[in-house]
């Protein structure tokens, strides 16, 4: 284990920003960290960091403990939603300004900075600004600062955000392939449901100050936890039934509620139903239907509005949830 | 929500000492000038240091108002403040919005010509405008106190009020364009009320101005009647520099209402912490 | 009324005031450098006498090292003073508010109360200031065995003085410097701390490049402020003496020329000469710290 929060607590006066989180980060692995606007994450990457301190509990890096000791000190790297780029520096003095100010020898710097300037791509930009950079170049150059001085963790706080959705889908998959070469632990923030399941190893979905559920995309996908991580997962989000409107197609035990993605309601079913809206996104074809179901097929097999179709959902595809605690029921 | 930096914990503990030492160095020559003038007018000053006066005596109060008729000079410098200030926030706020509203050269040339003119320090204009004013006939009078507001007292304001409206959104203004608002309106019900802390700033700094305003008075009146209180204040420094008390007592009843004004206004502008960053833009 | 009729009306007393006190002024200047005018006779035009007087005039030279002395003194020691307090005060702490408030109130204090304010405060036998000093020591002297200055009476404690007093209006420079620092963005500071930077670093490499640019202006107008209005302090407080003229700047021998002496063509050739001295002073200036500015501003 690299990276690791024991129990941590945080509050900011009377809000109460985390309450007691468990988490760990594997050496080596993307973590990411995923939830709605205050939940919480970004508290969370700060208190590894440094920047904030701990309430209650421990942090601990590669097996030391941290939680006293200041940031400089952890030897982890930060990337942020802004770049945090010093506009009066170039991309070079930018990229090397940990190790100059920790002087390193010139020598060194000026070879380390070249490795990581050629590892992100960037060496036709070392002499430029900040302000001729576009925002993609200039996220590559936090990136380059943050790899090189070798830490022992990387901590990315929603560096996509401020992108264009085109470069922030390249540059995604850019920290992937990074990620794949370096090799090192990194935990990364983000309120993008997509990002995350795409990027990580990982994902951690937190809610509230608290995170709900760990494990692989395929895991916090297909089998989520608990209702806030199925409602936050997948687009178009989870329809969910109550009992009576689940009778139609299974039998759904009382003080539940069930749940299912749109991608498994199937329009060859035998419960009658009809096309209100039909929404085309690309490829897929999101269908709004009379009662509420959202379904979602192949854009080139979809229905007309005003169609009538038969729903049909398997047995397999249904999830259900506690109704007063939320969790994950097993049928 | 105000956030500690770790880093600086360091020297955090330090911060509080310093300020209270700064602070009580620039308050140390008000608070003599407060003490001071409770003294008894005319006795001999103590030889030794003293933070309070012995015996403590308003009778220096008494005798500056009347040595010299500094209740009048007070009214009247009411009276031209009353007929200076809120002219020069009106103007300084028409013309910073027009800036806005003008195309790209037409404001480039007028930025460029505000920005000269702030450069250019007003004790070097003293005595060219004074020649005009003789030839117009109005010393003596109280409009060149007063005709600065036509300036909106400073090319400073205009350039505040334009920067403050500058950050407002722009679709705002595009929106009311849409609906044929005129300047005016845009002006009265759009921007002013969204700029309330810089309308209340440049109210202060304009009343500071007029008030304190020393040099104007001392060169444009001759007749004791139209005196503002700095005038006053010099009346009694020529008639006796030595009896400190009465000075001071005269000088705290000057400095007292535009301390007031601050103290009032400058809630709207002095509390802000941090901004944020380049997110917050 | 169109549109471009309310915004001609909205523009026109800021342009009539600019034209009429500022432009028309600056003109009238150089046409009265050129003339010898009482305001009673009509002016005579004597060409450049007035400059070749002014350059050969014993009283208009010291005043001009007096004025540029002083600027070379107090410029630095007010812009670094605004700074230090600035950042010093932009986190809030408790009583900042106060603290703030303190720093800006000298500043907005009228100008002759200000001046009266210190002349008791620097007189030699019972001002506050010198009997501090001389507590526990023997008469005029203080407790290091320093004689007490003799701030109105001496010439260099006089210009001292006026020193001493430009150094607590530095309110207009403090508001400006906080406001920009607190503008600077938080995560170069997150980063700081990352990168184990200390204290002296941290303002060396980040604060004071990034603050750079309004220094930059602030160092111009704190310039021409300080070349030009100490009109009032020397006028009240040491009344351009002590003899000899040590504490005669520029802005009190213009105004002496015009207004005592009835020379307005005079004072008007000396206003001008000391405006093309300050240009080409701010000038050099901005030459020479030109990397500071930011690229794109």
């Amino acid at each position: 284990m690299s990276v690791s929060v024991v129990s941590v607590e945080k509050r900011f006066g009377d809000v109460v920003a985390l309450a007691g989180v468990t988490l760990e980060a594997r050496e080596g692995e993307l973590l990411v960290v995923v939830g709605p606007s205050g939940c919480g994450k970004s508290t969370l990457l700060r208190c590894v960091a440094g920047l904030e301190t701990v309430d209650a509990g421990t942090v601990r890096i590669r097996g030391r403990d941290v939680t006293g000791i200041r940031p400089a000190a952890r030897n982890v790297s930060m990337v942020f939603q802004s770049y945090a780029l010093f506009p009066h520096l170039t991309v070079g003095a930018n990229v090397g300004f940990g190790l100059v100010v920790r002087e390193t020898p010139k020598e060194e710097v000026r070879r380390r900075v070249a490795a990581a300037v050629e590892l992100i791509g960037i060496g036709h930009l070392v002499d430029r600004r900040p302000y001729q950079l576009s925002g993609g170049e200039r996220q590559r150059v936090a990136l380059a600062r943050a790899l090189v001085r070798e830490p022992d963790a990387y901590l990315l706080d929603e560096p996509l955000s401020n992108l264009d959705a085109g470069t922030r889908v390249e540059m995604r998959t850019e920290l992937r392939r990074l990620h794949r070469e370096v090799g090192a632990t990194m935990i990364h923030v983000t309120h993008d449901q997509v990002e995350a399941l795409t990027l990580a190893d990982r994902v951690a979905v937190m809610h509230a100050g608290a995170v709900r559920q760990v494990g692989t995309p395929d895991e916090v996908y297909g089998r989520p936890a608990d209702r806030t991580v199925a409602a936050f997962l997948g687009t178009p989000r989870m329809n969910f039934l109550t009992v009576g409107d689940a009778r139609p197609f299974c039998a759904v035990p009382d003080g539940a509620e069930a749940g299912v993605r749109p991608e498994h309601v199937r329009l060859d079913g035998e419960v009658p139903a009809r096309v209100d809206l039909v929404e085309v996104a690309g490829g897929d074809a999101y269908v709004h239907l009379s009662g509420g179901l959202v379904a979602r097929v192949a854009a080139d097999v979809r229905p007309v509005e005003g169609e009538d179709v038969g729903l049909g959902i398997r047995r397999e595809d249904v999830h259900l949830f506690d109704l007063e605690t939320g969790r994950r029921v097993e049928p | 929500m105000p956030r500690v930096r770790a880093g600086d914990r360091r020297f955090g503990g330090f911060r509080q000492p310093v300020a209270i030492a700064f602070g009580l160095l620039f308050l140390l020559p008000l608070w003599f000038l407060v003490a001071g003038s409770f003294r008894e007018p005319g006795t001999v000053p103590p030889r030794t240091p003293e933070l309070f006066p012995r015996p403590v005596s308003t009778e220096s109060y008494g005798d500056a108002f009347a040595l010299v008729d500094l209740g009048r000079y007070l009214l009247n410098s009411l009276a031209v403040a009353a007929l200076t200030v809120p002219p020069a926030v009106l103007v300084a706020s028409w013309a910073g919005f027009a800036l806005l509203l003008l195309a790209g050269r037409a404001r480039l040339v007028l930025l460029a010509v505000s920005f000269a003119a702030l450069m250019i320090p007003v004790t070097a204009l003293l005595v060219p405008r004074f020649t005009l004013y003789r030839w117009l006939g109005l010393t003596d009078t109280w409009v060149p106190l007063v005709a600065p507001a036509l300036l909106g007292l400073s090319p400073f304001y205009v350039l505040l009020f334009y920067w403050s409206f500058r950050r407002l959104p722009p679709e705002l203004f595009e929106a009311a364009r849409l609906e044929d608002a005129r300047p005016f309106v845009m002006w009265r019900r759009l921007a002013m009320p969204l700029v309330r802390p810089v309308t209340v700033a440049v109210a202060l700094l304009a009343f500071i101005a007029s008030w304190g305003n020393f040099l104007d008075p001392l060169v444009y009146l001759f007749d004791p009647d139209l005196y503002t209180l700095p005038l006053g204040l010099r009346s009694l420094a020529v008639l006796d520099r030595t009896n400190y008390p009465v000075l001071l007592a005269a000088a705290v009843a000057a400095t007292a209402p535009v301390v007031l004004a601050f103290a009032v206004a400058q809630r709207f502008f002095l509390h802000e912490d941090r901004g944020a960053g380049w997110l917050g833009r | 009324m169109s549109e471009r009729r309310q915004l001609a009306l909205m523009l026109a007393p800021y342009l009539v005031g600019l034209t009429a006190l500022v432009l028309v002024p600056a003109l009238v200047t150089f046409g009265l450098a050129l003339t010898e005018y009482d305001l009673v006779r009509s002016p005579v035009f004597v060409g450049l006498d007035n400059f070749r007087e002014l350059v050969r005039d014993d009283v208009f030279r010291r005043a001009v090292s007096n004025s540029l002395v002083f600027a070379a003194i107090a410029v630095p020691l007010r812009l670094g003073a605004a700074l230090g307090l600035a950042l010093l005060l932009h986190r809030r702490i408790p009583g900042v508010g106060g603290y703030r408030s303190a720093t800006v109130l000298p500043t907005v204090v009228p100008d002759i109360a200000y001046g009266l304010l210190w002349l008791w405060l620097l007189n030699p036998l019972y001002g506050p200031i010198n009997t501090l000093l001389g507590w526990g020591g023997a008469a005029n002297f203080t407790w290091i065995g320093y004689p007490l200055p003799q701030w109105l009476t001496h010439s260099n404690d006089a210009r001292a003085a006026i020193v001493i007093l430009s150094l607590f209006t530095i309110g207009e420079g403090f508001v400006v410097l906080l406001v920009t620092r607190q503008g600077l963005p938080a995560e170069l500071y997150d980063l700081a701390a990352l990168e184990d930077v200390t204290a002296w670093s941290l303002f060396r490499r980040i604060t004071l490049p990034l603050m750079a640019p309004v220094l930059l202006l602030l160092l111009a107008r704190d310039t021409i402020f300080s070349l030009q209005a100490t009109l009032v302090p020397a006028l009240v407080v040491t009344e351009g003496g002590p003899p000899l003229y040590s504490t005669t700047y520029v802005p009190l021998f213009v105004y002496r020329n015009a207004f005592e002496y009835l020379r307005y063509g005079y004072a008007s050739a000396a206003t001008l000469l000391m405006l093309i001295l300050t240009a080409a002073i701010v000038l050099v200036q901005l030459a020479l710290l030109r990397r500071y500015r930011l690229g794109n501003g």
